[in-house]
């Protein structure tokens, strides 16, 4: 189906209004669906991220080693590597294998060995030195890559190893900790890019990157005239110069390149004007123009990577125009043919665009913008580590000739240093800062801790796409959706507030492609027809029946019958003799029958796509190339768990997309042995009783976030405003509702080395056997608090004790207790559900404690269904006060229908008529996204037959009586079960207040924050309001009796602050040396340190105290 | 209270079904007031005993101890005796420690897996230290004699290979107000009897077809065609349910009052279906013993607190 394509694009120019037919009708597409499974079965959900990283450790990674192989330090003595491979993941001490479970329990990180094979020479013998499987660093292994243990099992092993097989994998284990690289989102390089700068000009733009250089390169139009504008060159350069400057003296030659319609050569004049009245003519005068417009300071850095930098002045502007201009169209042996008409081509189409303002690109089009994955990322520190690496080995190697005493043979592998790498790949990826000075690229939070709190939210995580612009940007543009992100990019999941519509998530059936092997496939092209261009004289590109071919932002050639070119390529394509991302592509039996295609952002444009086949209507169709899969593709994994999304107001679902990650819910199979900082499950999570075939393909009816709730639409008791919650009061008896709150508290057994470290000890009992401080009861024999064990706030975890001194002698050692207490709510239960023992890296001896609370929910706790409709729990009213139906139903929650019409979420109001459907037929009813054609989402009419014939209303509507009066209520109420989910907010961690308490000790203010027992701030507008109304002796109290009252000494002689001597049972003014004049009096602390921190900059404030 | 009008009214009670789990009767000449009192004490105020307090000694299994706990409670036990049982809190004959035959049964849970088979931990392995007091599916399979090797009992928790779980319980008697563990009904609803009027002579207007789409038009089967005299007729009354479908569908077909159906306000139809602490009859003989006992607390009342409430509603 369609993907998003990452690298190849086949571009035909001027394609005509015939788009290509597929070879022969499908006979009957309906149970196309079946695809959808097999296809996440072949690929997975993250399989981005797996083939990304994939393709780093099998070719990227050898690409690198080939292109930085042979390190000289003179020229008998040098460097190279042959080999490079990635081993398996295991712990270096004992050789066991690692398991990413157990890295997760023991704060280590899941990586593997990189080893290479080397050749060096010593400068002494002549035959070179041969070693194989050096080791040079550790690489982190992404889950379920083709390096990890976890690749190729299934669920069984999978159970074994500790592993949740509905895990997607996708992310790394540093540090015990689970880190996602984000996909990065960036702009189409090497591409032609014609747009309106800021000043109103005309542009095109190319971003060039290869290997060696990233450069920009911009023509502009000006007063009629254009001009190359290149960081390089103080001053924009026109365009006839830069063209002299490649050779291309003649100006007749430039016309023809661009083309032979006269208006171009109209547009063109001003520029050819201009060029000969600064009486440019010859190749030698352009550059020599160019080299004085030369800038020097900016350049600097940019020499470093000009390989061909030869005499100073001359060859200033001719190796810019080989190396940065343009940099990715190559020049081969001085030949600059390939960059005239490829600057020939940008300058074509900036005409084009003055003739005819629509071919303007568009920025944001999902066709120029590529992603950036953690492949990719890596591949770049990894680059720039080896290059580190390497740069070392031969500084050592070189101070190592230096020595004169040295002794055996040199041995080049010994200078490798190990940790470059290993510490080096490491620290990114746990801090996400990718600060590479080498490629100028200094990124943040480019790798994320996974969130772990839904499996949907982790789900989420990995298919989410980091914006390239910075987030503080008021643009509207890259925000709005567009057009054509159909199919590749999620319509609905996007945060709310500064990064929205910036960062975005992959949809459903999403492709990101890797690199492709290049060198076959333009041989391919040209035994196609291509003709290269070097063979063709200027006027002939330009000819009627002639159509550029691009490969890859490079024009390859020029075709006379683009279209049989084009088909012939989608042949070659579909019998899967080329890469299936060669533009467009397909799967697996299906794939290789090519049958299904992926198709790219780029190559929609020239594909009519049904989503149905019965759907053609006007469009005749024998004109549609491809029919989609299935349309509820379109959306992500995340918007997938909503029912009826098509039915909802949209920002209703881009709630939603944002809650059902905070949604409690099951985690993993491997919950329980999980060791998060924080967990929240639910205790008898449901799958929804009205399901999509997306919940059923990610798994989400395994491990759903949420139950089912029977839902009254109707108001009662006044405490359901605003769209609180009424809740039934036997229902949270019965376990709704009901969750499981994990916290981690670590204590470390620190070790100070020599053997010299904590002790932890039993805990210590009085003559009569009783423990000597009380809350030491949960200890075990081990002085370790024991699991099952019920703890409460300030009770004793570890009976720890720290060495005061470090002597060998264990007698002489003195410890003093260093114990570790257990922070909790105060009057709230909760027991110790595991602890876990290990020994990290550094020797230390870590012990995790994992406590386990048990909440029902109560008052204020957040509740929120799939349709983006939240709300807080507002009373909790005993079932025999809740209104009942004859057949006994009672509700289990209350929503008031003020909720509906302004937020229009009738997907809400059809999963409520399904859901009552489904209980009382015993089956799951279908919502998919625009799945009503196809059947996989239940027609409203069907729902309300299958009701009727259950006896209930067709309306969803039920009688009911109230509970409280025993008669009937005055309306039909709406009423079936609702997919209910509880949302992590909840009361218990939020509550606060404080009546006196701990004080910042600066100020002597109270502190702030919930953490820290602070107080609740008077602000400076509350402040403002007791100020207008006039209440001096409030605002006195509030901002300083309950704040920071405290007592001075002030001498009235000279307004200053003194001191009250203790001694002498006196105030003292220490500025006129006497106790005379002295007055008391009260000022907040703060005011006193403000006339100190004044003074001390040599500004006396001076109190003038009048009698009060 | 001058008036000395009684209001008293002597309800009828016509039972129409009557088995150990449920309940179908009449309550006739009396209003929603009393109807509803009846509900709401049979949901929330008869006593039953459920498993409260649970120390747990070895629970190596799958779910929390908490989570264990809370099923435990959930598991109805045979409460026969529950109305003559002490409150735990009432009681002065013990420290509530479960000891005490007046207010609490102790029970037992002892069951470890030994093979590869999953071994169900069901409500049957709870023992119960008084034969009154068992869980109601172990009560039921004794009454019928018969083992069936399909029903296990209630599901607490499953155990795999190595797991353990032993536990002490104790069961106490409480009320549905302070948990719905306590509460002895599944379900206790009622309904109002409807009263159908057809208007017969409204009705012979109407064609064979019209008719047909009249009684269809009601989601339950309340009327049906007698095949001989083609007249239009209530099948089942109470399978009305108020759904007004066929009012609206005689005034869409232009003849409103065609049908007319009202609630008749004194009678109710009384569905009552017990989770098995106490059988269903029982169930509504120990609410109204309930209701008595309230109704005699409000009458023993100090009189002073009634002329408070006198001066509250205006004086009279």
């Amino acid at each position: 189906m369609v993907s998003q394509q990452d690298d190849m694009v086949s571009q035909q120019e001027d394609f005509g209004a015939n788009p290509n037919l597929l070879a022969a009708p499908i006979k009957s597409p309906v149970d196309k669906f079946q695809l959808l499974p097999a296809f996440l079965k072949v690929r997975g959900l993250v399989k981005q991220h797996i083939d990304s990283f994939n393709y780093f450790v099998n070719y990227g990674m050898k690409k690198i080693m080939e292109a930085n192989a042979l390190h000289k330090v003179t020229d008998t003595i040098y460097l190279r590597y042959i080999n490079i491979s990635v081993g398996e993941p295991y712990v270096a001490i004992d050789n066991i294998k690692l398991t990413p479970q157990f890295c997760r329990l023991s704060d280590r990180t899941y990586s593997a060995d990189i080893s290479v094979d080397i050749e060096y020479t010593d400068g002494k013998g002549q035959h070179p030195t041969r070693k194989t499987s050096v080791k040079i660093g550790r690489l982190p292994i992404m889950l379920r890559s083709c390096n990890c243990v976890l690749n190729g099992k299934d669920e069984t092993e999978l159970a074994k190893l500790g592993e949740c097989p509905l895990d997607p994998g996708g992310y790394f284990v540093v540090k015990g900790t689970e880190k996602v690289i984000l996909i990065q989102e960036q702009l189409s390089k090497n591409r032609i890019l014609i747009d309106i700068d800021g000043k109103g000009r005309i542009t095109a733009s190319v971003t060039c990157s290869t290997h060696e250089v990233k450069s920009k390169t911009v023509f502009f139009m000006d007063k009629e005239k254009i001009y190359l504008q290149l960081n390089q060159f103080v001053k924009p350069i026109p365009i006839m110069v830069v063209m002299k400057a490649m050779g291309t003296e003649s100006d007749q030659e430039v016309v023809q390149m661009v083309g032979r319609n006269p208006r171009y050569g109209d547009l063109l004049l001003p520029s050819i004007q201009e060029c000969s009245s600064e009486r440019i003519y010859s190749q030698e005068q352009a550059l020599d123009y160019m080299d004085a417009k030369f800038n020097f300071f900016k350049s600097c850095s940019i020499q470093l990577f000009i390989t061909s930098f030869s005499t100073l002045k001359e060859g200033r502007a001719k190796s810019i125009l080989t190396d940065v201009f343009l940099a990715h169209v190559p020049v081969k042996e001085q030949n600059f043919r390939p960059k005239c008409i490829y600057a020939a081509v940008m300058l074509r189409r900036m005409l084009d665009a003055i003739l005819n303002s629509d071919t303007f690109d568009d920025k944001d089009y999902v066709g120029n913008k590529r992603l950036e994955l953690s492949g990719q990322l890596v591949s770049l520190l990894f680059e720039d580590l080896f290059k580190t690496m390497n740069t070392q080995a031969v500084q050592r190697m070189n101070y190592a000739m230096g020595q004169s005493n040295r002794s055996g043979a040199l041995d080049f592998s010994r200078y490798i240093v190990t940790d470059i790498i290993t510490l080096g790949l490491e620290k990114s990826i746990s801090t996400g800062n990718w600060d590479l000075k080498r490629f100028r690229m200094h990124k943040k939070g480019v790798s994320q801790v996974l969130s772990r709190l839904s499996y949907i939210g982790a789900l989420g995580h990995m298919t989410r796409i980091s914006p390239q612009f910075e987030k503080t940007r008021k643009v509207s543009g890259p925000r709005a959706l567009q057009p054509s992100q159909w199919g590749m990019l999620c319509p609905c999941d996007t945060p709310e507030g500064e990064a929205c519509g910036l960062t975005k998530n992959l949809a459903l059936m999403t492709h990101v492609t890797t690199d492709e092997e290049e060198g076959p496939l333009i041989s391919l092209c040209y035994s196609l027809g291509v003709e290269d261009l070097a063979h063709l004289s200027a006027e002939e590109i330009y000819a009627n029946d002639s159509y550029l071919v691009f490969f890859n932002g490079l024009i390859l050639g020029k075709h006379t019958r683009p279209h049989t070119f084009a088909n012939a390529m989608r042949r070659v394509r579909r019998s899967g003799k080329i890469g299936e991302f060669v533009g467009f592509r397909t799967f697996d039996d299906f794939l290789h029958d090519g049958l299904i295609e992926y198709l790219d952002v780029n190559e929609q444009n020239n594909a009519l796509i049904a989503l149905y086949e019965h759907e053609a209507g006007e469009i005749d169709r024998s004109e549609i190339t491809h029919i989609e899969i299935e349309p509820l593709t379109l959306l992500g994994v995340v918007a997938g768990l909503i029912p009826y999304p098509h039915h909802n107001q949209s920002p209703r679902n881009t709630y939603q997309c944002a809650m059902g990650k905070q949604a409690m819910g099951n985690i993993a199979f491997n919950q329980l042995s999980r060791a998060d900082t924080l967990l929240y499950l639910l205790v008898y999570a449901q799958r929804p009783l009205l399901t999509t075939k997306t919940i059923e393909l990610v798994g989400y009816d395994k491990l759903g976030a949420g139950q089912n709730a029977t839902v009254a639409v109707m108001s009662y008791s006044g405490y359901d405003i605003e769209d609180a919650i009424v809740m039934n009061k036997s229902s949270l008896d019965r376990g709704f509702g009901r969750c499981i709150a994990m916290k981690k508290q670590t204590v470390v057994r620190e070790n100070y080395g020599g053997k010299v470290s904590d002790i932890i000890v039993a805990p210590q009992r009085d003559k009569d056997g009783a423990l000597i401080r009380k809350n030491m009861q949960i200890l075990g024999a081990d002085g370790i608090a024991e699991p099952g064990q019920i703890v409460r706030n300030n009770d004793m975890l570890v009976n720890k004790k720290s060495p005061l001194n470090v002597d060998k002698d264990l007698k002489t050692r003195t410890y003093k207790d260093t114990p570790a207490f257990f922070k909790g709510v105060e009057g709230e239960t909760t027991v110790i559900d595991r602890v876990l023992i290990y020994t990290d890296n550094n020797e230390k001896m870590p012990i995790k404690f994992i406590i386990r609370h048990v909440r029902r929910p109560e008052l204020g706790d957040k509740f929120s269904s799939r349709h983006g409709q939240k709300g807080v729990c507002g009373t909790i009213v005993n079932q025999e006060d809740f209104p009942f139906s004859e057949r006994g139903i009672c509700p289990d929650l209350i929503m008031n229908p003020h909720g509906f019409p302004s937020r229009m979420t009738i997907g809400k109001m059809i999963e409520l008529l399904g859901g009552k459907a489904g209980v009382s037929w015993g089956r799951f009813h279908y919502g998919s996204a625009f799945g009503e054609p196809s059947g996989n989402a239940c027609k409203v009419d069907d729902i309300s037959n299958a009701l009727i014939q259950k006896g209930f209303s067709y309306s969803g509507k039920d009688f009911l009586y109230s509970g409280i009066l025993g008669t009937p209520l005055q309306a039909y109420i709406f009423m079936g079960p609702i997919y209910y989910q509880k949302l992590k907010h909840m009361v218990l961690d939020k509550m606060h207040a404080r009546a006196k308490g701990p004080r910042v000790m600066l100020t002597r203010q109270p502190t702030e924050g919930r953490s820290r027992d602070g107080g609740l701030r008077l602000g400076e507008m509350e402040r403002d309001c007791l100020i207008a109304y006039g209440a001096s002796m409030l605002i006195f109290e509030r901002l300083m009796l309950s704040s920071d009252p405290y007592q001075v000494q002030v001498c009235q002689k000279c307004g200053l602050l003194g001191y009250y001597n203790q001694k002498l049972k006196k105030s003292f003014c220490s500025m006129c040396k006497d106790g005379e004049n002295m007055a008391t009096m009260k000022l907040p602390y703060a005011c006193k340190l403000l006339f100190q921190e004044l003074q001390s900059m040599n500004v006396v404030p001076r109190l003038k105290l009048t009698e009060a | 209270m001058e008036d000395t009008v009684s209001y008293q009214r002597l309800p009828k009670v016509r039972i129409r079904e009557m088995r150990d789990d449920f309940m179908k009767f009449e309550l006739r000449e009396t209003d929603a007031s009393m109807a509803n009192a009846l509900r709401r004490v049979m949901i929330a105020e008869v006593p039953t005993v459920a498993i409260d307090l649970v120390e747990i000694s070895v629970n190596s299994s799958v779910l929390n101890d908490e989570f264990i706990a809370h099923r435990l409670g959930l598991i109805p036990l045979t409460s026969d005796n529950a109305m003559e049982m002490r409150f735990s809190r009432d009681c002065d004959s013990c420290d509530g420690d479960g000891q005490c035959e007046y207010c609490s049964v102790e029970f037992h849970l002892s069951a470890k897996c030994e093979s590869d088979q999953t071994l169900d931990v069901t409500s049957a392995d709870l023992h119960s230290v008084d034969h009154r007091v068992v869980p109601v599916d172990v009560q039921k399979a004794f009454d019928s004699d018969g083992y069936d090797p399909n029903q296990r009992g209630i599901l607490i928790v499953k155990l795999r290979r190595g797991q353990e779980l032993k536990l002490r319980a104790i069961a106490r008697k409480g009320i549905g107000k302070d948990h719905a563990k306590w509460s002895p009904a599944a379900t206790v609803t009622f309904m109002y009897e409807p009263q159908i009027h057809i208007n017969e002579e409204l009705m012979e207007t109407l064609t064979f077809e019209e008719k047909e789409s009249l009684v269809d038009s009601s989601p339950t089967k309340v009327f049906s065609i007698d095949p001989d005299t083609q007249q239009v007729v209530v099948m089942d009354a109470e399978a009305y349910t108020y759904d007004e479908e066929v009012i609206k569908k005689a005034e869409s077909m232009g003849k409103p009052g065609l049908v007319e159906i009202y609630a008749k306000e004194d009678s109710f139809i009384f569905t009552v279906e017990s989770t098995g602490a106490i059988k269903a009859p029982q169930l509504v003989i120990n609410a109204i013993k309930v209701l008595q006992q309230k109704l005699d607390a409000v009458r023993l009342q100090d009189d002073n607190n009634f002329n408070e409430l006198d001066a509250h509603l205006g004086g009279s």
